[in-house]
């Protein structure tokens, strides 16, 4: 009866479930964020310009910094810096990992090492917060994305290249990009594009890509227009990869009065936000605009994930008692990250050792030869003597025979 | 697999150690060093000096602390989170005026949530007949709210009452209050929500309402939120369903007076496990001025047990509108309700959800008539993910704290610590250096040892040797004089006897030699 009557007249008051997704956005935007994101790349390839570039404010000034006046230096670092930058008034607390030093040697072997051994501290640094009993306030450094800059060259990748991108990888978001490179040609950057590509594909680098596959279901479901159009935008997206970019802090005037940022040649503009000019508007999407989120989400659901689960397998049952209860796992401790200064400081204590060895085992044989000589000449000493016992002797017995024929 | 690459290389260590051991236990071993050497050094030459030297002369305060803070351990008997001393980290502040764009991530959520969809777990407690039921339709508009039944682990639960039942008081075994869960999905505008209502039959039934009125219902949520640790323990966490209890409706009756021991008692009982909403059932029965006596003394009551309540928060984006209906919501603690689906005719003639008597229509979504409204924006439109956020930040993790603590798990506060990269330089330089010292007064200890050792050695075989060739000299000595004097005797009685007794031969074959 209601049913009927329902339909006929009153439309009941809704009940306020579609409001569940406004709520979820008034809490993230009380909450703010965190988005860290580690540079990686020869210096000179802009990394620092590019982090000012996308956040629009000087994080940290492109020149002048203190490693660059340093006599050359052999071990990649790890540089932090930290903002919390307000935006509609969003807060989000942005971490960007500088590695100066990587790639600048001439051997550059396990170059990636400390990148490596950071992105995994940080995952165990979390896994362990997240263990004690009281956790309220958590430090978060875990790795959103790692923006890897590759040499405008427009020949390939370098086997640096390729042996880091792998490993990073497995671990962290892996966006590649192709730096500077309003010094390649329009044919240039597109033949260097899809050697990058063959080269990622053949070596199974895995890159971060927006999800396609979750947006179609959906899709396919609703049939919604507006999806579709996200669709579009992150195949777009993907088809760009590896996302050619330029960087500028200065602003100049576009020839239509309008100001832009931009980099000043005698022969034209380079507009930073020009799709036309270079990939930076689509990473800017990737990073911030569209795709954050993902990256945010798969760095937890994936990467965090795989890292504790390879810490605590095989480590399940410690610790859990007879109770149908598990209790958290404990993971080995971690060993430092191999600094090879220390390594080599540690070698150069046991050779001081095995040196000093050598020189008392020197002294110690000297020594014995010296105890050798003396014995051969106490010997030829006693020989002597005895000789001279055995001539006497001999005198005396000849003297004995001498006397008892006297007898 | 890089990380059992480690593994392997953190068993290597100590080898290298056994190593340098066994140079020392055997002196003559020449070239066995070089082994180590070799690979090692080929990547570095005196690298970080230059790094390090500059961060001490630029940062005095760096060693200090760091230090500092590795000294500050934790010591057992101490509880809760206490952050380790560190050096303040500093960050830049900045406000951005161009779009950026980073403040779509609260848009970005917006449409993943849409996109994962919303679940809720309702637990509504009250005494049979007081409309939990009906509450519950009414509110989500839903008449199949309670129909599909899920087990979930009720015969487990059942068994345990139970065994308690047995042990204590098994008369009392037709009395006990069951715990019932029913899924229902919703839907509106395309935003599902996976609702789970869970009810209690029975509760406050009992001719002696002790303890078994409320201890299934607290096991229920201690249950639920044991479930969802364990889930967040496994290794495996890829599918982890939240079943822990987000609100609890509690259902006053509408006595007008004050609330009953038993409303007390399981409010304190709950009021820490769970956000708690209490209601005042069937208020049509009460007029608006017993209804606020009702309440005031309800607060007060609640209050004077240190009873808390579910506060909607402000949150600081809020307008003047939201924010005042969140005190608003807050003030009018707790609701009076009614609840119908029923469409009946209004005064004006429009059908509205309400109940009809002789003397007027209450209508259930008219504000004035009721607080139905707060308490649909309270549970549903504005704060249901909030209720969701408490349980899960702050309820389940003291649940969770305590749980682990009563476990006997130790706090290690060490591990929260802003990363970074100086003091860990700084944190590992100490310990590389107090390895490299242990390792230099082992080896120092060992090689002193076996240079004594060897000395005492060559020493004792020198003076060994001397001793000897004294032993030997005086001895030979001894024979030599001792034949001398035999000699010497000897001639002396030849030539003594010479002249006597045989004087001839002798000189002259002497001289026949000689000569």
């Amino acid at each position: 009866m209601s049913a009927a009557t329902a339909t006929a007249t009153a439309v009941p008051p809704p009940v306020g479930i579609s409001n569940l997704p406004n709520q979820r956005y008034k809490i993230v935007n009380e909450e703010g964020g965190t988005f860290t994101v580690m540079l990686c790349g020869e210096s000179g390839l802009g990394k620092t310009t590019f982090m000012n570039t996308l956040f629009q404010t000087v994080l940290k000034r492109a020149d002048g910094q203190q490693h660059r006046q340093e006599p050359i230096r052999k071990t990649v670092g790890i540089d932090i810096t930290r903002a919390l930058l307000e935006e509609k008034h969003f807060e989000l607390r942005v971490n960007v990992i500088d590695t100066p030093g990587f790639g600048d040697n001439v051997n550059n072997n396990k170059a990636w090492q400390p990148l490596v051994d950071f992105i995994d501290d940080q995952h165990d640094s979390y896994m362990r917060q997240e263990q004690q009993p009281y956790r309220a306030k958590r430090f978060d450094l875990r790795v959103h994305a790692v923006l890897y800059f590759i040499r405008p060259t427009g020949h390939g990748l370098k086997p640096i290249d390729i042996e880091t991108m792998k490993r990073l990888s497995t671990r962290a978001n892996l966006v590649p990009v192709i730096a500077k490179s309003d010094t390649l040609t329009a044919q240039e950057l597109q033949q260097f594009k899809s050697k990058i590509r063959q080269v990622i594909e053949a070596q199974e680098i895995r890159i971060f890509t927006p999800p396609l596959d979750a947006e179609s279901k959906e899709d396919a479901k609703n049939g919604a227009n507006p999806d579709s159009a996200a669709i579009e935008h992150a195949r777009q997206l993907i088809e760009a990869m590896p996302f050619a970019i330029v960087g500028s802090e200065k602003k100049f005037d576009n020839g239509q009065g309008t100001q832009v940022v931009a980099r000043k040649y005698p022969w034209g503009l380079v507009e930073i936000e020009n799709d036309s000019h270079c990939d930076f508007r689509k990473l800017r999407a990737l990073l911030l605009r569209t795709y954050l989120l993902d990256l945010i989400s798969t760095t937890q659901e994936m990467h965090y994930e795989t890292y504790r689960r390879l810490r605590l397998e095989g480590h399940e049952n410690t610790g859990e008692g007879n109770e149908d209860f598990t209790l958290p796992a404990i993971a080995p401790a971690r060993k430092l990250s191999h600094n090879p200064k220390y390594k080599e400081e540690e070698n150069a204590l046991k050779k001081y050792f095995t040196d000093q060895v050598k020189a008392e085992e020197q002294r110690f044989r000297q020594w014995e030869q010296n105890i050798v000589n003396e014995r051969i000449r106490l010997n030829g000493d006693l020989e002597e003597i005895q000789g001279k016992v055995k001539k006497l002797e001999e005198q005396v017995k000849g003297l004995q025979l001498k006397k008892s024929h006297l007898k | 697999m890089d990380f059992k690459e480690e593994q392997v290389s953190i068993k290597q260590d100590p080898e290298q150690q056994d190593h340098q051991h066994d140079q020392f236990n055997d002196v003559k071993i020449k070239q066995e060093p070089h082994d180590h050497d070799g690979e090692d050094s080929q990547c570095t030459n005196g690298t970080q000096d230059h790094d390090d030297e500059t961060f001490d002369a630029t940062e005095p305060g760096v060693k200090t602390e760091s230090g500092a803070g590795i000294g500050i351990t934790t010591s057992p008997t101490e509880t809760g989170q206490v952050l380790p001393d560190q050096s303040e980290v500093k960050f830049i502040r900045r406000q951005i005026n161009g779009y950026v764009g980073f403040a779509n991530l609260p848009k970005q959520w917006h449409r993943k949530s849409i996109k994962n969809g919303f679940n809720f777990n309702l637990l509504c407690v009250g005494s049979n007949g007081i409309g939990k039921t009906t509450l519950m339709k009414t509110l989500f508009n839903n008449d199949d709210i309670e129909v599909n039944l899920v087990n979930d682990h009720e015969e487990e639960l059942a068994t345990d009452q139970e065994e308690e039942e047995h042990e204590n008081q098994a008369q009392n075994q037709s009395h006990k209050v069951k715990i019932k869960s029913y899924e229902t999905v919703l839907e509106e505008n395309g935003v599902k929500l996976n609702l789970n209502v869970v009810d209690t039959e029975g509760f406050g039934d009992f001719l002696n309402n002790d303890k078994d009125s409320w201890n299934p219902i607290i096991k229920e949520i201690n249950f639920r939120f044991d479930q969802y640790l364990d889930a967040e323990n496994k290794i495996n966490r890829r599918s982890i369903n939240d079943k822990r209890i987000h609100a609890c409706l509690y259902f006053i009756e509408p006595t007008g007076h004050y609330l009953k021991p038993l409303d007390l008692k399981f409010m304190q009982m709950v009021h820490e496990k769970c956000n708690l909403i209490p209601v005042i059932a069937k208020s049509d029965i009460l007029t608006d001025e017993e209804i606020l006596n009702f309440k005031k003394s309800i607060m007060s009551q609640l209050a004077q047990s240190n009873i808390e309540l579910f506060k909607p928060p402000i949150y600081s984006n809020d307008d003047a509108e939201n924010s005042s209906l969140s005190e608003r919501l807050f003030t009018n603690l707790p609701y009076a309700v009614v609840g119908s689906n029923d469409l009946v005719e209004n005064y004006n003639g429009s059908q509205v959800r309400g109940r009809s008597y002789p003397w007027g229509v209450i209508e259930v979504d008219n504000d004035s008539h009721s607080d139905f409204n707060l308490l649909k924006n309270l549970l549903i439109k504005q704060f249901m993910e909030e209720l969701k956020e408490r349980t899960n930040s702050t309820l389940y993790e003291n649940y969770r704290s305590s749980k682990l603590a009563n476990l006997g798990i130790k706090q290690d506060n060490s591990v929260f610590k802003e990363f970074d990269p100086i003091s860990k330089q700084q944190e590992e330089k100490t310990l590389h250096e107090a390895k490299l010292a242990k390792l230099e007064i082992e080896m120092k200890t060992v090689f002193q040892q076996k240079v004594s050792e060897k000395e005492k050695k060559l020493q004792k075989s020198e003076t060994e040797l001397f001793a000897r060739h004294k032993e030997m000299k005086e001895k030979l000595t001894k024979q030599l004089k001792a034949l001398e004097d035999k000699k010497k005797q000897l001639e002396l009685s030849i030539n003594s006897a010479s002249p006597n007794v045989n004087h001839s031969p002798i000189p002259t074959k002497k001289k026949g030699f000689l000569r």
